[in-house]
């Protein structure tokens, strides 16, 4: 047999084979018969069919009084777009940038013992939590240099998924709570929280 | 015997405070998706909530609607973990505000992809571009991606979360193909 005849039936296995797994996963039709039907089928037909199979879900988007209120709320302590631009802006110029703990470990900061210590001590301390806490409550310390270790090692816990946080948007507020084991990793997404020396004085003061 | 009936008043207070809730939760959208989770249900209306449900389903039936539970997956049965959602049992003509081009759209994407499970979306344009205008089908298919009756992913379209609620697609497909499949 030359090659060209052993391409040729491998070619048609390969076709076989794809039909056989469309037919084992699909509604058991061929997709060239569909496909032949819908191509000489008018538009008003293929409607009046889909309308036949079609079962709507009923439900209803209705505002509350108690939602219409908080976002009231809301309004009234929304800084202007203006400022909070202005904000955003001065933010960036700080240039913030992600820190790797070898950077840490080579400015003396931690060390590398250290700070699995210090994971370990955190997360016990979440543990030891009864209901979720305000995250800035947490990680709050006297010293400045104190909170943004504790945010720093909060958020590699928080990668980790041992933590969850807890945002309300409305209210502008964080926290935080254990996770269990379930809810490990199920599915995370990124959430910046900005901290600088400013931020960390107001809710120091407003503490 | 007074006291009897004051217990059966109450008895019956609690299941029509039941059903009331059930209803609640399943009409009023309070998550991105309409409907209630198994464990919502359970949350809400305690052990029995599935006998509520079967009541509620009862009365909803003369009004033409029902309740559908999605499961996750074809191999998850846990109702903790399904959808429960009300839908009308059959739509007319006349109601469906959509225009006849946007649901022979559907339909046409919904039978396609039913019939491969999933299909590049280059390859359901050319299909649809026989009949509609490129504009008019970008247009429809991001509206049905945005409303879930399909997904995308890496170029690839699926069926939508809700057209497994919505469509009885094998119904559709056997009414486009002329004949029962099995």
């Amino acid at each position: 047999m030359d090659s060209e005849a052993l391409k040729e039936i491998s070619f048609i296995l390969e076709l076989q084979n794809d039909w056989i797994k469309r037919k084992a996963l699909g509604l058991f039709i061929d997709p060239f018969i569909i496909e032949s039907k819908i191509k000489i089928m008018k538009k008003e037909e293929l409607a009046s069919i889909f309308l036949s199979s079609w079962h709507p879900i009923a439900y209803i988007e209705q505002i509350t009084i108690k939602k219409l209120i908080n976002a009231l709320d809301y309004w009234k302590v929304l800084t202007p777009l203006s400022q909070r631009l202005k904000e955003l802006e001065s933010a960036k110029e700080l240039k913030e940038r992600i820190m790797k703990v070898s950077e840490l470990i080579n400015l003396r900061i931690i060390s590398d013992r250290k700070f699995n210590e210090e994971i370990n001590k955190m997360k016990e301390e979440i543990k030891n939590l009864k209901k979720p806490i305000d995250y800035w409550d947490f990680i709050m310390r006297d010293s400045y240099e104190e909170t943004i270790f504790r945010a720093y090692l909060l958020s590699f816990i928080i990668s980790e998924g041992f933590v969850k946080l807890i945002i309300n948007p409305l209210e502008e507020k964080i926290l935080i709570e254990l996770c269990d084991n379930k809810e490990i990793k199920k599915e995370s997404k990124s959430f910046p929280i900005v901290i600088n020396y400013e931020i960390w004085k107001e809710k120091r003061d407003g503490k | 015997m007074e006291r009897e009936k004051g217990w059966k008043m109450s008895e019956e207070a609690i299941l029509s405070r039941k059903l009331r809730k059930a209803l609640q939760l399943l009409l009023f959208q309070h998550h991105r998706l309409p409907g209630a989770k198994g464990w919502e249900l359970r949350k809400a209306l305690g052990k029995d909530y599935l006998n509520i449900i079967r009541i509620l389903n009862k009365k909803l039936e003369d009004l033409g609607l029902e309740i559908k539970i999605i499961h996750e997956s074809k191999e998850e049965e846990d109702l903790d973990k399904a959808r429960f959602y009300i839908v009308f049992k059959s739509i007319s003509e006349e109601l469906s505000s959509w225009r006849i081009d946007t649901l022979a759209i559907l339909a046409v994407s919904i039978a396609y992809i039913a019939t491969k499970n999933s299909v590049k979306k280059q390859e359901l344009q050319e299909l649809l571009k026989e009949k509609f205008p490129d504009w008019k089908i970008d247009q429809e298919l991001n509206m049905f991606i945005r409303r879930g009756y399909l997904e995308e992913k890496d170029e690839n379209l699926y069926i939508g979360w809700r057209t497994k609620a919505e469509v009885d697609i094998k119904k559709l497909i056997e009414s486009i193909a002329g004949y029962n499949i099995s």
